[in-house]
């Protein structure tokens, strides 16, 4: 992006830190909810106990890629 | 302990059932008190603001310069800084949602009014459903539908077997999680509120009416009862700053090209 000033580029900065905080959280959330959603589902379709934890753990690990993926390769 | 409890006639604590209004005229369900609260709202906020700007001046008068901190407070904390150089077009819907929320959740603590709107589900849905089709449209105007859906589905950079792992949490991200976080962060928080200014008045009502030892607390029920009055007005209005500030985050999110 093309900024002016230092100082734009700084605020424009700590603005998509801020920004990124909120969507961590939304991806932490929809990683656990998705995985360990589908986890609890083969549960109940098996009559097995572990597959939400295995989904759990898919789904925190994912989704922490994924933050890392959208945010932290710059 | 058992049977003193069960010879008392008990303290009935505030639950979810006080927040069902009955309708005021008849049966007509669509005449409950959040409702006119949400009307009374809105007519609150056009009056203020319309008054506040009709007769603007160089010198403002205290009410203009009430209105234009308001405004102005939403266009460039929320707006500028927030979304940007195209920020313009988003600050009259920001706008709207910052001044209608506020206004609901204060009534929460208004005597008479006394009833946080927000704190039934319902209107935080519609606010989030809105705030919601606000944003995808934007990104799909800023990008073209196919790119967008693209950009959701597949960051970039990855090998395409972890496509299945990623792709389900990023939709659910997009389509499910951010509006549904958006309004039940706005709920829980007036409805926790107003359960606990409940607890702590009707609570203090009861003391008041038990034995002489119980007489002597209820001060200090009622004493936490207002700082916490005063503590929820701060929530009140950080609730309203942050479900606009989140919307205006979205916003600048589909405006924003992936790099």
């Amino acid at each position: 992006m093309n900024r002016n000033t230092p100082n734009d580029d700084d605020r424009n900065n700590s603005q998509n830190e801020a920004n990124a905080l909120w969507s961590i959280v939304g991806y932490l959330i929809s990683g656990l909810l998705i995985w360990g959603g589908i986890g609890w589902g083969i549960d109940q379709w098996l009559n097995t106990t572990y597959f939400i934890l295995v989904g759990l753990l898919l789904g925190a690990g994912a989704s922490i890629y994924l933050v890392w993926l959208r945010f932290g390769r710059d | 302990m058992g049977a003193y409890l069960a010879s008392e006639d008990g303290f009935k604590p505030p639950s979810a059932a006080d927040f069902n209004l009955p309708p005021i005229f008849g049966d007509n369900p669509f005449t409950t008190k959040p409702i006119f609260l949400a009307f009374l709202s809105v007519i609150l906020v056009s009056v203020f603001f319309i008054s506040a700007s009709r007769k603007a001046l160089v010198v403002p008068s205290k009410l203009q310069f009430a209105g234009e901190s308001v405004y102005s407070f939403v266009r460039n904390e929320l707006g500028r800084d927030v979304i940007g150089h195209e920020f313009m077009r988003f600050v009259p819907y920001l706008f709207t949602l910052f001044t209608f929320i506020l206004t609901n959740n204060i009534f929460g603590i208004v005597p008479f009014l006394q009833f946080p709107t927000m704190s039934r589900v319902s209107f935080p849905y519609v606010l989030a459903i809105i705030t919601f089709v606000v944003f995808h449209y934007a990104a799909i105007r800023h990008k073209g539908l196919f790119p967008y859906i693209k950009e959701i589905m597949f960051p970039p950079g990855v090998p395409k077997a972890v496509y299945v792992i990623l792709t389900p949490i990023e939709v659910a991200t997009y389509l499910i999680v951010r509006p549904v976080t958006l309004s039940l962060r706005l709920f829980a928080n007036m409805f926790a509120g107003h359960l606990l200014l409940l607890v702590f008045f009707l609570g203090g009502d009861y003391l008041l009416q038990g034995a002489i030892g119980l007489k002597l607390v209820a001060p200090f029920a009622f004493g936490f009862g207002i700082v916490l009055t005063f503590f929820e007005f701060m929530v009140q209005c950080l609730q309203a700053y942050l479900f606009t500030l989140l919307t205006a985050m979205f916003i600048a999110g589909a405006l924003a090209d992936e790099h």
